[in-house]
């Protein structure tokens, strides 16, 4: 490391590192499964009008089909159970952070007075448990910001309140 | 000013503008429509003479409807300034009014194709940051209109007009004819003929297409292979070949650099940087100093001989990717001084000599080889499929030592190093990229980790400012932790506007 930027560490900074995350509601987790039930539910579907309707003379035993279907279908649970703890995020005094994966890990932070706008989405299955994801948008190519999923709704209100009166005051 | 209170009605563009609309339609129309023209010329011995007096009678109807509308569009196409605000109203039965605030507009360009050069009309564009729909296009300006509606656009903020006209005479730099071709000879070469490989092949598959609803795909097919046949057997060909190559490839690069940058000519104005160049299509650039969002420096061994080096400005740029090649600014040919001079003026008293450069760890070294082995073995299963034959893997033998000799290359040319302002990030193999970006200048934060990166306890960081990305990859978390927290206390702490 450079001396300038020792001398500079000494003074101390706000550390990300040390601040405690917030865990993602375990309602979440719910919407999250249903997805994937959802998901795989259309693709067994799929395979077995595949299968009655004779598509797979070539494949011996379509059971064995069905079990490596079955097998992606638990293996893709157990990662999004897993997945979903990783998930986690803080709003400091001036700036908005989220952390998440297990494989591929990213933390990412917002500072409020670089914010655009900020949207908040409700999907199908997220409205039944009253969760918002909550979206944060900055200037130019961004494509790559940050999005919270599973934000209960006055929770998320909040923090978009607490951001918009930051950006302006 | 009384600059401002000639625009404080609404007025409209250049009379001549008509003309340019008009012109501009026609080519658009040629461009859409011009296989039509072909499969007419072709057949045009075999139309009986009623029907071809129909297809003139409608081709010139069409002329007639163009002209009006050119005229139409000319006619509704009005605008004005108030209030600090660009205000603009056209739309022949769709109308639109648009305003921008001044100080919204990233920038004001000129722009002067053939036609609009013949007669003496400047295309005035005006860009902002945000969506593309607000971008401005005014078809046909005089000159003096022109740059006296930049003057009331770029100064609103300056208090005194006089060092403009001071500032005015002298360029900061000039690029020449001789430098220009230094540039030229020195290009990536082989980029210029990938580009003119796309081209023609965009052409060729237009033409073929065409062929293909002639019902002659197969008679083009068959010239193309017997001469391609006749190519593999003739070695001395094989080579002329190539020497033709690389002649065509040195000739477009000179062709495009000349054309693009003919009389390339930068003036310093106020908080602007001005930049004039081009043959065809003449450019003026206005880059206000405050919306550039970072600044490469490149240049490969072989102009770094010569002593000339690109600077390539990049701005905030707009959701639309279309857009993203016209908002990267380009200065060729810089020489070293030249260089120092622009960077003190984007950077002022910000100097990075003698701090020492960090280099990523090992593990991006490691990345990057199981990156080549894996991009090495897909090409050798391709050329494997393609000409089965074991003798095409002794192509290994060159291509092996390319790999590891470019993975060391850019191995070692990955590095920061930064101060307390301005962060300094190098890349490249052949060419050197030398990327500055100021830490205020940052819209978000982020360090990514697979999970073998995090065994080995490093990190990539990545920082997003309004014109893209810039990483930093595989350095020390500790490290990575220190940057991530130290940029956003600059951004935070910042009061500087960023864009």
């Amino acid at each position: 490391m450079t001396d300038s930027f020792q001398n500079i560490a000494v003074t101390s900074f706000p550390d990300i590192v040390k601040i405690d995350f917030k865990s993602i509601n375990n309602k979440y987790l719910k919407v999250v499964l249903i997805h994937v039930f959802l998901v795989f539910l259309i693709l067994f579907a799929a395979l077995f009008i595949a299968d009655y309707s004779g598509v797979f003379k070539i494949v011996e035993n379509t059971f064995w089909l069905y079990f490596i279907v079955f097998i992606v279908f638990i293996a893709v649970l157990v990662l999004k159970s897993i997945g979903f703890k990783k998930m986690k995020y803080v709003v400091r005094e001036k700036d908005i952070s989220y952390k998440k994966g297990v494989f591929f890990r990213s933390l990412t932070t917002v500072p409020f007075n670089r914010i655009q706008h900020i949207e908040i989405d409700e999907g199908p299955v997220s409205r039944f448990f009253k969760l918002v994801s909550l979206s944060v948008f900055t200037a130019g190519d961004s494509s790559d910001d940050l999005k919270i999923s599973g934000l209960l709704k006055e929770e998320a209100q909040q923090i978009k309140e607490f951001i918009s009166n930051k950006i302006d005051g | 000013m009384d600059n401002t209170a000639r625009f404080s009605n609404f007025r409209r563009q250049s009379k001549k503008g008509i003309l340019v609309i008009y012109l501009n339609i026609l080519y658009k129309a040629f461009k859409a429509f011009w296989f039509l023209l072909f499969l007419f010329v072709q057949k045009f011995s075999k139309i009986p003479e009623s029907t071809l007096l129909y297809i003139y009678i409608g081709v010139l109807a069409l002329f007639v409807f163009f002209l009006i509308r050119a005229f139409l569009i000319f006619k509704n196409f009005q605008f004005k300034i108030e209030n600090k605000h660009f205000i603009l109203q056209k739309g022949i039965l769709k109308k639109t009014h648009t305003s921008i605030p001044f100080d919204r507009i990233q920038n004001i360009n000129f722009k002067q194709n053939i036609i609009q050069q013949i007669i003496a009309v400047h295309e005035v564009n005006i860009e902002t940051a945000g969506s593309s729909k607000a971008e401005i296009s005014i078809k046909a300006l005089s000159f003096e209109e022109a740059s006296a509606l930049k003057q009331v656009i770029t100064i609103f903020d300056e208090t005194t007009t006089t060092t403009n006209i001071n500032a005015e005479e002298k360029p900061l730099l000039k690029i020449g004819f001789a430098a220009l071709m230094k540039v030229s000879f020195t290009e990536n070469h082989l980029q210029s003929l990938l580009l003119l490989f796309a081209v023609l092949v965009g052409f060729y598959q237009q033409i073929s297409d065409l062929f293909d609803g002639l019902g002659k795909q197969e008679l083009l097919d068959n010239y193309i292979t017997k001469n391609a046949s006749s190519l593999e057997n003739n070695v001395i060909l094989i080579v002329g070949f190539f020497i033709i190559l690389l002649l065509i490839a040195v000739l477009s690069s000179t062709v495009r650099v000349v054309l693009r940058h003919f009389n390339l000519t930068v003036f310093v104005k106020n908080n602007a940087l001005e930049i004039y160049q081009g043959l065809t299509t003449k450019k003026s650039v206005i880059l206000k100093k405050d919306k550039v969002q970072h600044i490469t420096i490149s240049d490969n061994p072989v102009k770094r001989k010569l002593g000339i080096s690109f600077i390539h400005f990049k701005q905030a740029i707009s959701g639309k990717v279309e857009n993203k090649k016209d908002k990267v600014i380009k200065i060729v040919g810089c020489q070293l001084s030249q260089v120092a001079v622009i960077k003190n003026l984007l950077f002022p008293s910000e100097n990075l000599e003698g701090i020492n450069k960090n280099f990523s760890t090992s593990y991006y070294k490691l990345r990057l080889y199981l990156r080549g082995a894996l991009v090495l073995f897909i090409l050798n299963t391709l050329l494997y499929a393609v000409i089965q034959s074991n003798q095409v893997l002794l192509v290994n033998i060159l291509l092996i030592p390319v790999f590891i000799l470019s993975i060391e290359v850019s191995f070692k040319k990955r590095y920061y190093l930064f101060n307390k302002e301005l962060l300094l990030v190098g890349q490249g193999t052949i060419e050197t990229h030398k990327t500055y970006l100021p830490f205020f200048k940052v819209q978000n934060v982020k360090l990514k980790q697979t999970i073998f990166q995090a065994k080995n306890n490093v990190a990539d960081v990545i920082f997003q400012t309004a014109s893209g990305k810039i990483k930093i990859p595989c350095i020390q978390l500790e490290k990575a932790q220190q940057i991530y927290n130290y940029t956003l206390f600059k951004v935070e702490t910042s009061q500087k506007s960023w864009m």
